[in-house]
């Protein structure tokens, strides 16, 4: 539970996915019209969903761009008399937004390193390591992944007060660290690899823990940029979480999307500084997402679902 | 090498799971003795009109939110399908961006987007003649314009999982349909939606379970009004649980939906995918 709980729940549990060389090869398949409507019907429809998609955060990255005033001028209007990078300038220099910024980076680089090594660590374990009770335990982890966030929220939150979490990092990186949606997705592609290449290194006389770190680890990547990125995301967004547990006002680890929020309740009228910081909080993420594209559509297989 | 990952899930996951069915059995607070008090927390959920007109104001959200992203979802697949694969790559990526844009800033956005005198929908059909809506600020529109927000954040996921569907078919049997003559339509009602029923039933559940789970949308855009016309169940429960001195209530209506929710999900991921699951 904690920080990425509803993340997740929506995300997660459709994210059953084992990266198959086959998504990559079907990509390559040529374009073939099977639809009804002719070539400029497909292309007005593609149009609508960049358009759909992408209208509303490049309304928001331009809207950044105007001056104080004219956000709201009556009537709309997409595009700003004169660009202006004032409101990016300011709230850039706005020491409060650097370190919300800087918490959210931070913090999410340290969740995700936790998350990836927790989770691959029970990964490999569930799927080469036999132990009593294995499949006991390995129902037991799936059966949380069908859990509601609310279900467990409140109480958490009760256990993490009385542990004495409340306003600190921990509270933000450790509970939700562990998520069986990753225990279940890295397994999966450790299943995948043939235990023949572990089985020289067995009777050399490596143990368990080498052949993990010096075999499975590096052949991890694809499976841990998915995972990784997941958990930087879930970080990064969270908002409900981080308001239940940092509570005192004006914290050192108050986070981006804390900010933007009592940003947005308590100067309401800013909009172009709003606007322009809310900006600068989604860009990180959809460049991260850009450069790791590849990996995350075709991570994107539902495993077993046929 | 499982144990700190057991060690988190037991802490963070189990045991409040198993502390939330024992104190909703209490009068349970920060700052008083707890008395067990039996099923009252249960009974008061359940007498509560409150709660049920979330419950409804919930089923009502993903009538609206479930059915846009399914079609959406399967046009874009059976869009994208047809589309080189430089166009595909570009229409794949613009749809998932949303997914990755938090809940905050989809708020914010969108806040300004349904703004009363200046925000871009009520430019929009002023074009075409019609007044100016308080789109959030009316009890009657309010739930309507946060399904925008709901289906533009959801319908990445749900596009792509569609695809890889859909891309699943084998591509033989569209064209020996064809040879046949058999039109498009009939091509996507007797092979394409026959074949994709699992992960159609799959996305189904998945999005129904995640769509009347929402509350970050209108905790943000909304607080729950005007006169509650957005307060959905979990709103409902997290405002109750940060307002309360005592939780029960919040805890027992939590629980209530757990059992009906994760009762539905786990039902349907067994129909689907049981032995697949848990056997690799």
């Amino acid at each position: 539970m904690a920080a990425n709980a509803p993340i997740v729940l929506t995300d997660g549990t459709r994210e059953l996915t084992s990266p198959t060389p086959a998504a990559a090869h079907r990509r390559r398949r040529s374009a073939r019209a099977t639809g009804p409507g002719g070539t400029v019907l497909r292309y007005v429809f593609s149009a609508l969903i960049f358009l759909a998609a992408l209208f509303p955060l490049a309304w928001m990255a331009i809207s950044g761009f105007k001056a104080r005033n004219e956000v709201v001028s009556s009537p709309f209007q997409f595009f700003p008399d004169v660009w202006q990078p004032q409101n990016y300038v300011e709230i850039a220099s706005d020491p409060q937004f650097l370190r919300a910024v800087g918490v959210s980076f931070g913090g999410a680089l340290l969740f995700a390193a936790l998350s990836l090594t927790v989770n691959s660590m029970a990964a490999y374990a569930f799927a080469r390591l036999e132990f009593a009770f294995k499949r006991t335990i390995w129902v037991a982890v799936l059966m949380t992944m069908f859990i509601p966030g609310m279900a467990i929220l409140l109480t958490s939150y009760i256990v993490v007060t009385r542990m004495g979490m409340l306003n600190t990092l921990a509270v933000l990186v450790v509970p939700g660290a562990a998520a069986a949606v990753h225990i279940f997705f890295i397994r999966q592609f450790y299943l995948g690899i043939p235990t023949s290449i572990e089985e020289a290194a067995l009777i050399d006389g490596a143990d368990r823990w080498r052949i993990f770190t010096a075999i499975f680890l590096p052949m991890s990547k694809p499976v841990f940029v998915v995972v990784g990125i997941t958990s930087f995301l879930a970080f990064w967004n969270a908002y409900v979480w981080p308001i239940m547990t940092i509570t005192e006002p004006d914290s050192a680890l108050t986070q981006i999307q804390q900010y933007l929020a009592t940003f947005r309740s308590e100067r309401r009228i800013e909009y172009g500084l709003l606007l322009a910081g809310s900006t600068l909080a989604a860009t990180p993420v959809i460049v991260l997402f850009l450069i790791f594209q590849r990996y995350i559509i075709s991570g994107i297989r539902i495993s077993g679902i046929k | 090498m499982l144990a700190p990952a057991l060690v988190l899930l037991g802490i963070f996951v189990l045991w409040p799971l198993v502390y939330a069915w024992y104190v909703s059995f209490f009068n349970w607070s920060f700052y008083t003795e707890s008395t067990f008090v039996g099923l009252r927390n249960f009974r008061l959920v359940l007498a509560d009109p409150v709660f049920w007109a979330s419950i409804g104001r919930g089923l009502r959200f993903s009538v609206i939110v479930v059915p846009g992203i399914m079609i959406l979802a399967f046009a874009f697949a059976n869009l994208v399908k047809t589309m080189g694969s430089r166009m595909a790559t570009w229409l794949k990526v613009s749809i998932y961006i949303p997914t990755v844009i938090s809940g905050v800033i989809a708020s914010i956005v969108f806040v300004l987007i349904y703004e009363y005198r200046q925000g871009l929908l009520n430019w929009l059909i002023s074009l075409v003649g019609f007044e100016n809506q308080p789109w959030l600020g009316s009890a009657s529109t309010a739930l309507l314009a946060l399904t925008a927000p709901a289906i533009w954040l959801g319908l990445g996921l749900a596009s792509l999982i569609m695809l890889a569907g859909l891309l699943d078919i084998p591509e033989s049997y569209f064209e020996s349909a064809e040879l046949d003559g058999a039109k498009w339509w009939q091509r996507t009602v007797f092979i394409t939606i026959p074949l994709m029923r699992n992960i159609g039933l799959y996305l189904l559940v998945t999005s129904f379970v995640a769509t009347i789970q929402q509350y970050e949308l209108p905790l943000i855009m909304t607080q729950g009004g005007p006169t509650q016309s957005t307060l959905l169940p979990n709103l409902h429960i997290f405002l109750r649980f940060t307002n309360d001195v005592t939780v029960g209530y919040s805890i027992a209506a939590a629980l209530l939906l757990f059992v009906v929710l994760g009762g539905l999900s786990a039902v349907i991921f067994r129909v689907i995918n049981s032995e697949k699951a848990v056997d690799g």
